[in-house]
């Protein structure tokens, strides 16, 4: 009974100052969004990353007069090699052809390209659990010992950047996490300031007609921590609404380019931890501004 | 019932607002404490709620010494004083049913007797029923003081402080208000009013406490 009192009390309170509550929750949404959205970025762009990994091959090229023999011996030891799925040879007359069908609209540019130029090579897939920038990088360095490999290419750098780029953004997250919640706390903290000033004077008759300290300052932190909820509540809605939209109308023409993409929101224990940082940074508020002026 | 035995209290840059008062008053008692402004009047009630705290000396409300009370100890303390202002401190945006309201929610007062009891002490005050749902800047000054004592009356309290209770009505109002005052009075409560008009102090004939300077005038 006593607890629907004080939340009825925290409404009558929120209520009666409407316009500046809805104004700060918009605001804790908006750095929540940010927060929120700083987190599913890795948590996708692992999943981008997974599927990018799923095309890396890498093509071992060869020097010029290899005999037929030892290319097939070759194939046989790099098929025994751990980490590799499958190894296919291409000649110097099948890598012509490839190129000349690629490059088929240029016409007669081609004629006459000697088949000498193009380099007989293996293209080289990987098991699923050796595609990582690290394994590839060191398949790679090993591959290149080989006597009779002309070069070794693999899209390693990018990998190596775009891996890089992954552990930047996740270590972001958790910086930009401590701004947003120092911002949430000031941002509740002078909602709640204002609030208290505009009910100063009932204030000041509760505390003399013999009111207790908690009833009187408990709606208010209840006020800080429901604004803080109901901010990461409303960041979340908003997320969402944006993941479905990116799923269903962006995804798709992305996945034509680096395959199917498995995309997915955030788990339900991160939004857990995202609607109780919004009510601690909510309470913390309230409590900032009561030790300052009630 | 109120003991004050040689209190000093000074204000932060060294304005002295009280030095070395001692005075009792009674239980039942009606007393004037007069003197002109910044004579140390508000000061002297605000120590009597533990509003403020005395810098020496001691004091004592209903047996309790108040200079030493916790600060989880004043609400209690307060339950048992009304206090009246000059300027009535009513909640504007609350009706005057919800002003009286206030107090007995404040200290948990059972729900469904709060109706009754808020009626009850308005008529007390001489208000009707008409007013319960009216807003306090609807009212007369004299409506709003008389709301203003039903607030201070509600939890019956065993004193009432008045801060210059008069100090915004017209001298046909200050008779009204001071009448009532009396009345609350005779029905047992103790009163003290704070007031800087000395006609109010002779027409009513009651005790003194006079201060000068902060000090207690001869």
């Amino acid at each position: 009974m006593a607890m629907l009192t004080l939340i009825r009390r925290t409404f009558g309170v929120m209520k009666e100052n409407g316009p500046s509550h809805v104004l700060s929750i918009g605001t804790i949404a908006v750095a929540f969004f940010l927060f929120a959205a700083f987190l599913l970025l890795p948590l996708n762009f692992a999943s981008f990353l997974e599927a990018w990994e799923k095309k890396v091959q890498i093509i071992l090229y060869l020097k010029d007069g290899v005999e037929e023999q030892r290319i097939l011996q070759l194939k046989g030891e790099l098929q025994k090699e751990e980490g590799i799925r499958e190894v296919r040879y291409i000649s110097q007359r099948t890598a012509r052809e490839s190129f000349e069908r690629d490059l088929a609209g240029y016409g007669g540019i081609l004629k006459g390209l000697k088949e000498e130029i193009f380099p007989a090579s293996f293209e080289i897939t990987m098991e699923e659990h050796f595609r990582t920038p690290a394994r590839i990088r060191s398949l790679a360095s090993k591959l290149s010992t080989i006597k009779e490999a002309e070069e070794v290419q693999y899209g390693g750098l990018w990998l190596e950047r775009f891996s890089l780029f992954l552990y930047i953004l996740r270590w972001s997250v958790w910086i930009l996490g401590g701004v947003l919640i120092i911002i949430i706390i000031s941002v509740t903290a002078n909602t709640v300031r204002l609030t208290l000033y505009n009910k100063k004077t009932e204030i000041e008759i509760l505390k003399l007609v013999g009111a207790t300290d908690a009833f009187v300052k408990l709606p208010f932190y209840l006020e800080g921590g429901l604004q803080g909820l109901l901010g990461a509540g409303g960041a979340i809605v908003l997320l969402l609404a944006v993941f479905r939209f990116f799923f269903h109308k962006v995804s798709p023409y992305i996945s034509l380019y680096f395959g199917q993409l498995r995309l997915s929101f955030l788990p339900p224990n991160m939004i857990g931890w995202i609607l109780g940082i919004g009510v601690v940074s909510g309470l913390l508020g309230g409590l900032l501004s009561l030790r300052k002026a009630a | 019932m109120i003991h004050f035995f040689q209190v000093y209290k000074t204000y932060p840059g060294t304005i002295k607002a009280l030095a070395n008062i001692s005075f009792k008053i009674e239980k039942g008692e009606f007393v004037f404490v007069t003197g002109p402004s910044g004579a140390g009047k508000t000061t002297l009630l605000k120590l009597i709620i533990r509003a403020e705290r005395p810098d020496r000396g001691e004091i004592l409300v209903n047996k309790r010494n108040v200079s030493r009370l916790k600060n989880s100890q004043i609400p209690m303390l307060r339950r048992t004083i009304g206090f009246v202002f000059q300027d009535f401190k009513l909640l504007n945006n609350k009706t005057v049913y919800d002003n009286v309201a206030l107090v007995l929610r404040a200290v948990g007062h059972n729900k469904r007797e709060i109706p009754k009891r808020v009626r009850q002490v308005l008529r007390v005050v001489g208000l009707e029923d008409w007013v319960l749902r009216q807003f306090p800047l609807k009212l007369s000054g004299g409506e709003q003081q008389r709301v203003a004592i039903a607030r201070a009356l509600i939890n019956t309290p065993s004193l009432i402080l008045a801060d210059e209770p008069t100090g915004n009505l017209d001298p046909e109002l200050t008779v009204e208000i001071m009448n009532l005052l009396q009345k609350v009075n005779t029905l047992g409560t103790t009163v003290v009013v704070a007031t800087h008009n000395t006609n109010l102090v002779s027409q009513y004939q009651k005790r003194t406490i006079p201060l000068y300077r902060g000090k207690m005038a001869a």
